[in-house]
């Protein structure tokens, strides 16, 4: 790598505007994208502004009061905002979590398959889940989890309970239910990442340590486990600076009024402002609020993993 | 195998654990794969049932009672046929455009020489991270661009995806440097490098991100529901499917019970209906994925460390 | 009776005909229309609307409800993206405070269309507002109440507890007038019939908490206590100034989900009741398992009823009764049911143009509603074609053949033969025809004395004659006089919006856990959802007080 990049200096030691019109081509491949993402993905920030501001649709931007932070205030002055706060992080840690955990358990069952042909179709079986959009999966968890779903009547044979559970309509149950559900979603498709960083590990080392006696159990200990460490690390880090992010269609779609306690997050809570009460200015916070701890948190993901000595993210 | 012919006998008890193992394995393995299909096949078992006694809940992997009246009175319904116009078409306009665009901002960024890449990388991965939010964003699309009640706001918003170009990127980046240089070499410019040269070795890797962008278009409902919710002939195959899960059409389901469905003793019911529509909307993507199976899996691996 | 059917259809086609030449000289367009509520596309060959086309060269792209209502008309709002002909529904209030109607007046005034203008007069002082200048101001002409002449009420169209008549044909027709009687009742019922013929388990009780209609969840109270629907306050017209109050934090108010706890562990009440949507609760409905419920009959009726109807279940469809608390739940006092109230124009409910549409649209439109006031197209929309939908008998009486009459009832033949997405939302005459050619005969089919004779299956004439009554509204008192402030349900909340959308949120996530708590802590959630709701409560109930006060003044101060 590090000649690579001599080269490169090497060959270029022209000045950064002479090389960028040798490299016009490059330029054309690149430039527009990058307008591009200016356009959608920076030019709305303007929009924050909105957060500082009584916002009416009728007088637009520059005609709406200016109140400064009286929104912010407001927002933290209510229970439903400090409860989709709480949502928000509750849910996307146990996301988190559960989710790494159950997928490297998967890799490592998958991983321990001899047959190639089975190996094939519970990876495939697995990955479908994927596939289905939230709506479909919302839409099937709802029949699953109803009193008299699939999951009530094998409960209920199981003897495990007298009456059906009340799955859909307690609060208690739902940070639960999305743990459950994303992991029914996403588990096969996180093993991806985990069975690619095993196949690296190098077959020697499994070799050597049955050679040594160790059994099947202590070589996914000794060998597996340590092997996609940097991988596992990588992917901790790096969901870090997605902790804001614990969703927004499941919650939005599986929600109801009754379990709205624990059900909202914030991207549900700027919709119900923000559209439905047509409070754009405190939906608008909301939305600010939420980017700003995302930044937080990536800038210290970001420091953790110089620290570590991985690639930084960025 | 290995185990088997060079560790000695006297390790009998290792032996056993590794008899046990694969079977226990296997059991876990199946019993998962049950459960990951299990919702599936109950969705299609009622999509075959008759409606009303759908309502009693129930079914398990077979429709009690057998009818295919929820699919007739889909295959009627002139919404569908439009809706699933709007949803195939939207989905290869975008993917096309994605590959286009995508390939080659991920072919420029992995020029080491290029004097812009490490900004623009930079502009790109926080995107990820970083969302000027609902609001914002739907006031740029709906006042400023007037995109909201087009077709193009299905298309124009969604062109570009970070995650996807680091995909191709990394693709990029592992295919042998000297490709290039000696293309170079014999005089052609970057552009068409890239596409006589790189493209055609990026297929496996496009193959993924094509099925990523499709997937995600296909399955994508809210962008109708904040844009187009009141064009009809804008309406999408997952909108209409979110539209019968929070309104299963209560008086559609009771004009059904009419002299028509009652001849026949049978009839079709928001449960059933919406079963039918789930399996129309996902059996194509059920037919494509197991094919594809190996590029993603490779694409998959390639992006989410490297990012 | 051939001839006659001949010269009715050569009449009918002389009508079209000149509809046809009408049409002619007007370029047509085409009205995009939103209705806040759920519905069905009307099939394309619907003849009504074919008639609308003909003669006013206007069709129709209807977009109902699909979904949360408030979140709809937001988006709708956000993006400007108004239909022509605007039907807000319940929450009407949001796009008339967005700008989203024109002023009706600006076309509506006793010379151009005076249809249109003798049909508001009578109820000016409720129906025209003042805006922010003080100009004078009409959104949106009544979909329902404005009637002439006296009140019908042959059957109750709004709230009661209703109740599956095999019920109480299996008790022997008793007479249910409180709420231990209802229950007990049920309670019974179950017990000697746990599952219906296929099998089915019986549901007790529903209760339906959706969005919008959780008025089955929060508005049971104020009837109980024996008044006719103010919304979420209880209001003593005995009193000069209209006292007014929340009830749902009243300690009157606990025996009513202390009843509901009770029945909730005894099995009557299922869990799934609270998170269902309205199409899941009228599915559940449809299918005949609910015994009973407390909803307002116009919320059902034309889904769950008409296709227990349809599918001959005529025993288990719905009988309203009045019911009010018994003594011992409001210290002894004997309290008198009103649950029908004097006619009352659905104000700020119904079509209002939008600004999207231009003066020449508007204009056309409200040209259009002029023209439709008329009894003839007042009788096409209602009973629809003579002849072919219903006929007339030789005393001049509008009447319907058995078989005429079953087809208004299906919901498949009504999407191609009745314009009813349209015509619902669309201002329209009720009561009695007051003169011309079918004097004396109801607007609607539904009230037409032969009708309602006449059609009865024999199940429900044989119910009614159990009771000696005529009508499904002897069932309940007769209608009380309508108060000064009309229903306080119809004040605009929108003023105290955060306010109320809290106090409603409230109700919506406690009463529910009040009625599935264990009996053991039901004391202490009923005390801790009192506390938590105090706040709003206090705000709205001051808010509404006033707001009362001054419906009142715009009436009272008019006579």
């Amino acid at each position: 790598m590090r000649n690579n990049k001599e080269k490169a200096i090497a060959i270029h030691k022209k000045s950064v505007w002479r090389r960028l019109g040798d490299q016009w081509q490059l330029m054309l491949m690149s430039v527009p994208m990058l307008l591009y993402v200016f356009l959608f993905n920076y030019a709305p920030m303007w929009g924050w502004l909105t957060a500082f501001q009584d916002y009416k649709p009728k007088l637009g931007l520059t005609g709406s009061p200016w109140v400064s932070m009286k929104n912010f205030a407001w927002l933290f002055s209510r229970q439903d905002f400090l409860n989709s706060i709480r949502n928000t992080l509750a849910m996307s840690i146990i996301n988190l979590v559960l989710g790494t955990i159950t997928s490297i358990l998967l890799a490592v069952l998958l991983n321990e398959v001899r047959n190639r042909t089975f190996k094939r179709t519970v990876q495939t079986v697995t990955y479908l889940p994927h596939f289905l959009s939230m709506v479909i999966v919302v839409g099937m968890a709802q029949n699953i989890f109803a009193s008299n779903g699939a999951v009530n009547n094998l409960l209920l044979s199981l003897g495990l309970v007298k009456e059906p559970v009340f799955f859909l309509g307690e609060g208690k149950y739902f940070w639960g239910l999305v743990g459950v559900i994303n992991v029914w979603k996403e588990v096969g498709w996180n093993t991806i990442i985990y069975i690619s960083a095993m196949t690296a590990i190098d077959p020697c080392l499994h070799e050597a340590a049955a050679i040594d006696g160790a059994g099947r159990f202590q070589r996914i200990l000794n060998v597996t486990l340590p092997g996609i460490k940097s991988t596992f690390v990588i992917l901790l880090i790096m969901n870090i600076g997605h902790l804001m992010e614990a969703g927004f269609e499941m919650q939005y779609l599986l929600g109801s009024s009754v379990v709205i306690d624990w059900s909202q997050t914030i991207d549900v809570f700027v919709m119900n402002y923000g559209i439905s009460k047509q409070q754009y200015g405190v939906a608008t916070a909301a939305g600010l609020f939420k980017s700003v701890v995302a930044i937080i948190l990536l800038i210290g993901a970001n420091t953790i993993s110089k620290k570590l000595d991985e690639d930084t993210l960025i | 195998m290995m185990t088997a012919t060079t560790v000695p006998a006297k390790h009998r008890r290792k032996k056993r654990q590794d008899i046990v193992f694969p079977i226990v394995n296997t059991i876990i393995l199946c019993v998962l794969m049950f459960v990951t299909l299990y919702p599936v096949i109950n969705t299609v078992a009622y999509s075959f049932n008759d409606g009303t006694d759908a309502l009693r809940g129930n079914i398990g992997l077979w429709p009690r009672v057998f009818s295919t009246k929820s699919y007739v009175s889909i295959l009627q319904d002139s919404a569908v046929y439009e809706a699933a116009w709007i949803s195939a078409s939207k989905t290869v306009i975008i993917t096309l455009l994605n590959i286009f665009w995508t390939g080659m901002l991920a072919f420029a960024l992995s020029r080491r020489e290029y004097v812009l890449r490490r900004f623009i990388t930079v502009v790109m991965v926080l995107t990820m991270y970083i969302n000027a939010g609902l609001i914002p964003n739907y006031l740029l699309i709906t006042r400023t661009l007037h995109l909201g009640k087009t077709y193009w706001v299905y298309i124009i918003p969604t062109m570009f995806s970070c995650f996807n170009m680091i995909v191709i990127r990394t693709y990029i980046g592992g295919l042998p440097d000297a490709l290039v240089e000696s293309a170079r070499i014999d005089g052609a410019g970057d552009i068409r490098v890239y596409w006589q040269i790189i493209f055609p070795l990026c297929m496996p890797v496009m193959a993924t991100v094509a099925l990523f962008v499709a997937v995600g278009s296909w399955n994508s409902w809210f962008d109708t529901y904040l844009y187009c919710g009141g064009q009809k002939h804008l309406h999408s195959l997952q909108y209409l499917l979110k539209m019968k899960l929070a309104t299963t059409q209560a008086s559609a389901n009771a004009a059904k019970t009419s002299a028509d469905a009652l001849k026949s003793s049978t009839m079709t019911t928001p449960i059933t209906i919406r079963c039918a529509i789930t399996v129309i909307s996902t059996v194509p993507i059920l037919v494509v994925y197991p094919f594809l199976q190996k590029y993603f899996v490779t694409g998959m691996a390639l992006g989410s460390v490297k990012g | 009776m051939r001839k006659l059917l001949v010269a009715l259809l050569a009449l009918a086609l002389m009508v079209t005909l000149c509809a046809g030449a009408i049409a002619e000289n007007l370029e047509p367009i085409t009205l995009t229309v939103f209705r806040g509520d759920p519905g069905d596309q009307p099939a394309e060959d619907n003849k009504i609307y074919k008639l609308i086309e003909e003669k006013f060269g206007v069709t129709f792209e209807f977009e109902f409800l699909a979904g949360d209502l408030d979140e709809t008309l937001g988006l709708k709002i956000a993006n400007e993206d108004y239909p022509d002909l605007f039907d807000g529904g319940n929450s009407a209030d949001l796009i008339i405070q967005n700008g989203a109607l024109r002023n009706l007046l600006d076309f509506i005034n006793p010379e151009d269309t005076p249809r249109l203008w003798a049909h508001i007069e009578p109820q000016k002082a409720r129906l025209i507002e003042q805006d922010e200048e003080g100009n004078d101001v009409l959104y949106i002409i009544p979909n329902y109440g404005l009637a002439d002449g006296e009140q019908i009420a042959n059957y109750v169209s709004g709230p009661a507890f209703f109740i599956q008549k095999q019920v109480l044909a299996w008790d022997n027709y008793p007479q249910i007038h409180t709420l231990n009687e209802y229950f007990d009742l049920i309670e019974r019922f179950i017990a000697a019939n746990p599952t219906d013929e296929n099998g089915a388990p019986y549901i007790g009780f529903d209760i339906l908490c959706e969005d919008w209609r959780h008025f089955c969840l929060i508005n049971p109270v104020q009837h109980l206590m024996g008044r006719p629907n103010d919304g979420e306050v209880l209001i003593d017209v005995s009193t000069d100034d209209f006292k007014t109050e929340t009830f749902i934090d009243k300690p009157y108010a606990k025996g009513y989900y202390k009843k509901l706890n009770e029945e909730f562990h005894k099995g009557l009440i299922s869990k799934d009741t609270f998170v269902m949507n309205y199409d899941q609760y009228i599915a559940q409905l449809s299918s005949g398992t609910v015994l009973g419920m407390f909803d307002q009959y116009w919320d059902f009726s034309g889904t769950a009823e008409a296709a227990l109807r349809t599918a001959g279940m005529d025993k288990n469809t719905y009988v309203a009764l009045g019911l009010v608390y018994d003594p011992e739940y409001v210290d002894g006092k004997e309290i008198e049911e009103h649950y029908l109230n004097g006619s009352l124009p659905n104000v700020r409910r119904g079509f209002g143009i939008s600004v999207n549409c231009d003066d020449e649209k508007a204009k056309r439109i409200v040209d259009m509603w002029e023209e439709m006031l008329s009894d003839e197209w007042q009788l096409i929309f209602n009973w629809g074609i003579e002849g072919e939908d219903y006929y007339v008998d030789e005393n001049g009486r509008l009447n319907m053949t058995e078989e005429q009459y079953k087809n208004t009832q299906d919901n498949t033949w009504k999407l191609h033969n009745k314009a009813n997405a349209f015509f619902e939302s669309s201002p329209k005459k009720q009561g009695w025809i007051m003169d011309g050619q079918f004097e004396g005969n109801a607007w609607e089919v539904g009230n037409q004395p032969e009708i309602v004779l006449g059609q009865m299956v024999d199940y429900d004439k044989d119910f009614l004659s159990h009771y000696g009554y005529s009508k499904w509204a002897d069932f309940v008192n007769p209608p009380i006089e309508l108060a000064p402030y009309g229903e306080a349900w119809q004040i605009d909340y929108s003023p105290v919006d955060i306010e109320h959308t809290d106090f409603l949120a409230v109700q919506d996530q406690r009463l529910p856990e009040i009625i599935m708590a264990d009996e053991s802590e039901f004391d202490a959630k009923w005390d801790a959802f009192v506390e938590e709701i105090a706040p709003s409560a206090s705000v709205f109930e001051s808010f509404m007080q006033d707001a009362v006060l001054k419906e009142a003044q715009k009436v009272l101060g008019n006579e």
